[in-house]
């Protein structure tokens, strides 16, 4: 396989929670990846016009590189064009419908060998989503949604997010609430490629995240892998790289939140790259992570 | 043969059953310009000048063109694969494909294909129903017999679900350490070759070249879909999911030109998850393009999922399993917008209720769109319509809603109602033509074809006997008799088309749309209905012999 594997992220949440605003920001920030938004609707996407290069009914062309476009009622036709589009997209991110179960969509990033796990991030809003939760009608499926996040991102809070609002998140899932209204950036919350590639410098991370590389000659069994990254603190909820194998010339991993995902490779050398956010993680415990 | 456009063509035939009580049966039938001009005796149209008589149909019966309401256009090209299902089944060339009563004869017919195919190119097989096996489930130890060096996959009848062979796995990398959910996995921790759900098929399906979505955009599509038709009797048909764009209304502009294409096609364009308006206005500037054989302008939404697969929405007490309550495609809140949207703009809806909860959700949302946009004669279409009672029919005869009832799943999936989805009482009154005709619905029945057959005669056998795969009457009070059934694939399809002041009936001044049987449905047992040999049909006075 020639081509990088191409990361998919599944943006969840219910109508109206932020998702199209959340993907307007991501699509605008100066990340330097060729990112390809796959959304249901895009009348919505709201794009300054002066960083479009071109636009049909179906697909936004983007000056810094990005498209988005609208997937049609085959999401995983879709995801097939995207996998065989020239040059590959950097990074695949699909907007789940506002009922729509995200891992049934991001489980693609599993079995596809020709994509990588980036993570299930689901948008609650932070004003409507506990009376929705509790609707008789929709109630179990948004809870759902919330069980299979890696990520939470909670939008239209005041600052904070309310303690009854976490309390009731935390019930349902261990993955990390981010107040999407302090988020100075959202590319490094969906995106696995977060940290600078050689030839984009500018695209280093906020300070409000914490980062961490790794260039080594280790190597490591799949199962002593996979045990390692199990065991990473809970606030580095992403880690990306290629490491040397025992049983096998080399594995590709991601882990985003809790889920960890390892492919075999071919890699010259161990090299990792990681992310989490500054509050409650420090460089100091990642290297005592790796370390141990 | 191709007739005068002036040239009155009498048509006799040993019974003809019109659907029109002012002449219930007659036995000649005269056609001009593709019209009905008289029905009556062989003089019926002497008056009008002078007439050819046709008697090649003299021994035949003929119906109106039967209609299917619910049925996708996959129906035909699926058979580009190969069958592999439980039941025996017709395709588009009118050959018979034995049905698989056990795994061992799966493999032992697909062995025989696979000898025909060209070397690497992969197996597909369709329509495994493991549901009616008994013992093992389908594994990859039972495909690799098949072959261990071509990929072998068979798609199961809900397509939900595919089998393959060791090769398949190893062409897609999925082993011990592939960790995902519909990656079924054995006792051994490697995966058994079952597939759940397209995430774990569609690496698959991209390897091996199983592409829904450029399989129907083809001609092709189009006119195994109107054989499929034309070999049960249908001469109009919905394609109840279309994924329309401009070119693919161009080709189905061109196809449903051609002299020789046999039916009327009603496609729906497929709107969930779409913006409204944007959509109401698509499906209404499509609905300019229609011709006198394609007929545009409906629109599909969904709500819940299926009963079978525990995802149909249900009011209480639910599922017997003690399963949690279905899932909605579309949410309430959604459902309600595009239900208002399609109201303002004045387009018919086909709206997916498989579950009572669900039917209970759309039909408020229809209220309310009439209370803000009132349309007495939209003729919304309630579709599948499977858990619906008197309740709810008196709605929908108060709202003018109209259903159309999935009645086929009587008797492929009643037992399993009975036993696993639902229970017993609540199955016996399911897919109730009789409580809708008795309120006064306007209402049709369906097969869903590929999903179930498509054969309109045998739909209505299954609403008429409530007859399951064990042998069991499945709510004997719902059932109907053999005339309504046939009102229900004629005249009441036509209703809920808004086609019935051209099809359904055989009387004059309608289109010369007939289907010619073999046999007098109203005169043979109603056990037998089914049986009826269907020779081809008859569409705008053309003929099509199957």
């Amino acid at each position: 396989m020639s081509l990088p594997r191409l990361p998919l992220t599944v943006l969840g949440g219910y109508l109206g929670a932020g998702k199209t605003t959340l993907l307007n920001r991501l699509l605008s920030e100066d990340h330097g990846q060729r990112i390809m938004v796959m959304v249901n609707d895009f009348g919505a996407i709201n794009i300054d016009a002066s960083l479009i290069a071109a636009a049909s009914s179906d697909t936004l062309t983007l000056s810094n590189g990005c498209v988005c476009c609208t997937m049609g009622a085959d999401l995983f036709m879709a995801m097939g064009d995207a996998l065989d589009r020239r040059p590959r997209p950097d990074h695949l991110v699909i907007e789940a419908s506002g009922v729509a179960d995200p891992a049934k969509i991001a489980d693609a990033a599993r079995t596809e060998p020709e994509m990588s796990y980036g993570g299930i991030a689901v948008v609650v809003d932070a004003l409507n989503w506990p009376a929705l939760a509790d609707d008789p009608l929709i109630g179990a499926q948004l809870q759902d949604q919330v069980r299979v996040a890696d990520m939470l991102l909670v939008s239209k809070t005041d600052g904070t997010i309310a303690d009854g609002l976490a309390q009731r998140l935390t019930a349902l899932t261990p993955a990390p609430q981010i107040d999407l209204s302090m988020a100075p950036e959202v590319a490094p919350l969906l995106l696995s490629g977060i940290l600078p590639r050689p030839a984009s410098p500018k695209t280093a991370p906020h300070p409000a995240y914490v980062g961490w590389s790794h260039d080594s000659d280790q190597r490591f069994s799949r199962a002593s892998l996979f045990e390692k990254l199990t065991q990473a603190p809970a606030n580095l909820y992403r880690i990306k790289g290629r490491v040397l194998g025992l049983d096998a010339p080399g594995w590709e991993i991601h882990r985003v939140g809790t889920q960890v995902d390892i492919k075999r490779c071919e890699t010259p050398r161990t090299q990792l790259v990681a992310l989490g956010p500054a509050a409650g993680l420090t460089r100091q415990d990642i290297e005592n992570w790796w370390a141990a | 043969m191709r007739q005068n456009a002036d040239q009155i063509t009498v048509f006799k035939a040993r019974t003809i059953l019109t659907m029109d009580p002012n002449r219930p049966e007659a036995t000649h039938v005269a056609v001009k310009n593709g019209h009905i001009l008289a029905v009556g005796g062989a003089d019926c149209a002497d008056q009008w000048g002078t007439v050819t008589h046709d008697e090649r149909f003299a021994d035949q019966v003929l119906m109106p063109g039967l209609i299917e309401g619910h049925a996708h256009m996959m129906a035909g090209i699926i058979w580009n694969f190969f069958y592999a299902g439980f039941h025996d089944r017709m395709d588009p060339q009118g050959k018979w494909w034995k049905g698989k009563p056990d795994l061992a004869t799966v493999v032992a017919d697909l062995k025989d294909i696979e000898k025909t195919l060209p070397e690497g190119a992969p197996l597909v097989g369709w329509g495994l129903d493991p549901i009616f096996f008994t013992g093992e489930r389908l594994s990859k130890k039972h495909l690799d017999a098949i072959s261990t060096t071509r990929p072998v996959v068979i798609m199961y009848a809900n397509f939900h679900l595919m089998g393959v062979n060791s090769k398949a796995l190893e062409m897609v990398g999925y082993d011990r350490h592939t960790n995902a959910e519909g990656v079924v996995k054995g006792a051994d921790g490697t995966p058994t070759g079952e597939l759940q759900e397209m995430a774990a098929m569609f690496p698959l399906m991209r390897r091996c070249g199983i592409d829904f979505r450029q399989m129907t955009k083809t001609e092709d599509a189009i006119r195994t879909y109107a054989e499929v038709c034309r070999r049960t009797g249908v001469t109009t048909a919905t394609d109840l999911y279309a994924q329309l764009e401009d070119e693919d209304v161009a080709r189905l502009l061109k196809v449903t030109s051609e002299k020789s294409f046999p039916i009327r096609l009603v496609p729906a364009l497929g709107v969930a998850g779409t913006n409204p308006a944007e959509s109401a206005e698509l499906a209404l500037r499509y609905k300019a393009k229609s011709t006198e054989r394609l007929r545009l302008g409906s629109v599909k939404l969904m709500t819940d999922g299926s009963i079978q697969g525990w995802t149909a929405r249900v009011k209480w007490p639910g599922y017997v399993g003690g399963q949690p309550n279905g899932i909605w495609n579309m949410s309430p809140e959604e459902i309600h917008a595009m239900v208002d949207a399609m109201q303002a703009a004045g387009v018919q809806m086909n709206i997916h209720t498989n579950g009572d909860e669900a039917s209970a959700v759309t039909l408020e949302a229809i209220a309310r769109a009439a209370r803000r946009h009132p349309w007495r004669d939209a003729r919304h279409i309630l579709q599948h319509a499977q858990m619906m009672g008197v309740d709810q029919f008196e709605r929908c005869r108060d709202l003018g809603v109209c259903v159309n009832i999935f009645s086929n799943h009587i008797w492929y999936y009643g037992d399993q109602h009975a036993a696993l989805t639902i229970g017993d009482d609540r199955a016996q009154r399911m897919d109730a033509l009789r409580s809708a005709l008795d309120s006064g619905v306007h209402a049709t029945i369906h097969s869903d074809a590929p999903v179930t057959p498509l054969n309109p005669l045998f739909t209505a056998w299954c609403a008429v006997n409530r007859q399951t795969m064990s042998g069991r009457t499945l709510g004997d009070a719902q059932r109907v008799s053999v005339m309504e059934a046939l009102h229900a694939i004629t005249l009441g399809a036509a209703y809920t088309m808004h086609m019935d002041s051209e099809i359904g009936s055989i009387e004059t001044g309608k289109r010369a749309d007939f289907a010619v049987l073999g046999d007098n449905p109203l005169a043979v047992d109603p056990t037998a209905l089914k049986d009826i040999p269907v020779l081809g049909t008859i569409l705008g006075g053309e003929v099509h012999l199957a």
